[in-house]
């Protein structure tokens, strides 16, 4: 396989870097998807015990019983304190849960601005706009990109930009992306006075131009 | 999937919150009006403990929703687990760079490629990180050395196209041959 060499001569690379790239391809579902799979599971297990229940696996006398059994209606009468006490913590712990959950899945990604450091009380804030629009523009400039997006993600102290390429189908692919670190990059770094700046980039197919309706 | 579950969660957490709600506030006002005969704030429990009291756990009511909660559960699990991203990685320049492309770039690409080829009546392309299977027409009969002169022709361009783009694990490549009647 031909591809480029990967860079060794970068220096000492911090894990977190690439660990801060590597997220910065898109927004996280992972929260969702895990809690998902726990609600799914419980679910499961619930209907499929109760299913084994009623069909009297667990026995003919167990499946005979009410379903508000006895049994717990007078431990309940008998503990009235504790049962009251187990049943609003259990609400207000399920209703936390899903605001917090609902809460976070509906947030938007955040955009974060750079902050760099300046001599004295001085502090400089360049806007997640500003940094997205300028490296999407030069990169739409490069050679075989026919559309480029920009924009800053991540947090304020961890920030990261994501870059989404549109490729014209003929280009070479490696060379777009040297040239994007080299013209692009690069630059941006040495302009905002960062050493570091985590980068993931996307690539999509740009549509061609419509073939000329009369040849 | 992804965009069935980012629908989804908000759903279920705004569902599992509105219970948890009204579990506590049932409760508080039951316990505040000890004594008096409470009918529930919203939910008229009176009646539903009699009901479950006078069920039992065999009849085919229980057992059925029991059923339906473990389809429902199951479901969303498997959405849980499909809402997984199907980007394939392409290797970077920089070790702090990361770079991705979409199963369908990389199909449209190869499909692109191969409908080049003088040979090629049409083609169609399925891509994911490990395979590329190539469902390629050609005209006239294909069993003999015509069809393999067409494999060895497409399989030359995937394989051309891969060298090109520096894909981080270049997957295997699969031609199917079709043959396209008519006229050429």
């Amino acid at each position: 396989m031909t591809t480029t060499e990967p860079p060794t001569a970068a220096g000492p690379l911090d894990p977190s870097l690439r660990r801060r790239s590597r997220s910065a391809v898109a927004r996280s579902s992972g929260g969702d998807r895990s809690l998902a799979v726990l609600v799914g599971l419980v679910l499961l297990a619930a209907g499929v015990l109760v299913a084994l229940l009623s069909y009297g696996i667990f026995g003919a006398a167990r499946a005979g019983r009410p379903l508000l059994d006895p049994m717990i209606v007078d431990w309940m009468r008998d503990n009235a304190l504790a049962a009251r006490l187990i049943a609003i913590a259990a609400g207000v712990a399920l209703a936390v849960l899903g605001l917090v959950w609902a809460a976070r899945s509906v947030r938007p990604e955040q955009r974060p601005d750079l902050r760099l450091e300046a001599a004295g009380d001085t502090e400089i804030v360049v806007l997640s706009g500003a940094v997205g629009e300028a490296v999407a523009e030069q990169a739409q400039a490069l050679p075989g990109v026919g559309k480029a997006r920009a924009r800053m993600v991540g947090t304020t102290r961890a920030p990261a930009l994501r870059v989404t390429l549109w490729l014209a189908d003929d280009c070479h692919v490696a060379s777009v992306l040297e040239a994007l670190e080299a013209q692009v990059l690069a630059p941006a770094r040495t302009a905002l006075g960062l050493t570091q700046l985590p980068v993931a980039v996307r690539l999509e197919l740009d549509n061609p131009p419509p073939p000329p309706r009369v040849t | 999937m992804r965009v069935l579950l980012r629908l989804l969660a908000p759903v279920l957490g705004l569902a599992l919150a509105a219970a948890g709600v009204l579990l506590a506030i049932e409760v508080v006002a039951a316990w505040t009006r000890l004594g008096t005969d409470q009918a529930g704030v919203i939910v008229p429990w009176p009646q539903w403990q009699a009901g479950l009291a006078s069920t039992s756990w065999s009849e085919p009511l229980v057992a059925g929703i029991a059923i339906g909660t473990a389809v429902l559960g199951l479901v969303l699990m498997l959405v849980g687990a499909a809402a997984r991203r199907s980007d394939i990685p392409v290797t970077a320049p920089r070790p702090e760079m990361t770079v991705t492309t979409s199963p369908r770039m990389l199909a449209r690409l190869v499909g692109q490629r191969v409908r080049r080829g003088d040979d090629v009546a049409g083609a169609d392309v399925t891509a994911s990180k490990r395979r590329i299977l190539v469902g390629a027409q050609g005209w006239g009969d294909l069993d003999g050395s015509a069809g393999k002169a067409l494999r060895t022709s497409v399989e030359d361009t995937v394989s051309a196209l891969l060298d090109d783009v520096p894909l981080a694990r270049r997957p295997r490549v699969t031609v199917r041959l079709a043959q396209r009647r008519g006229v050429r």
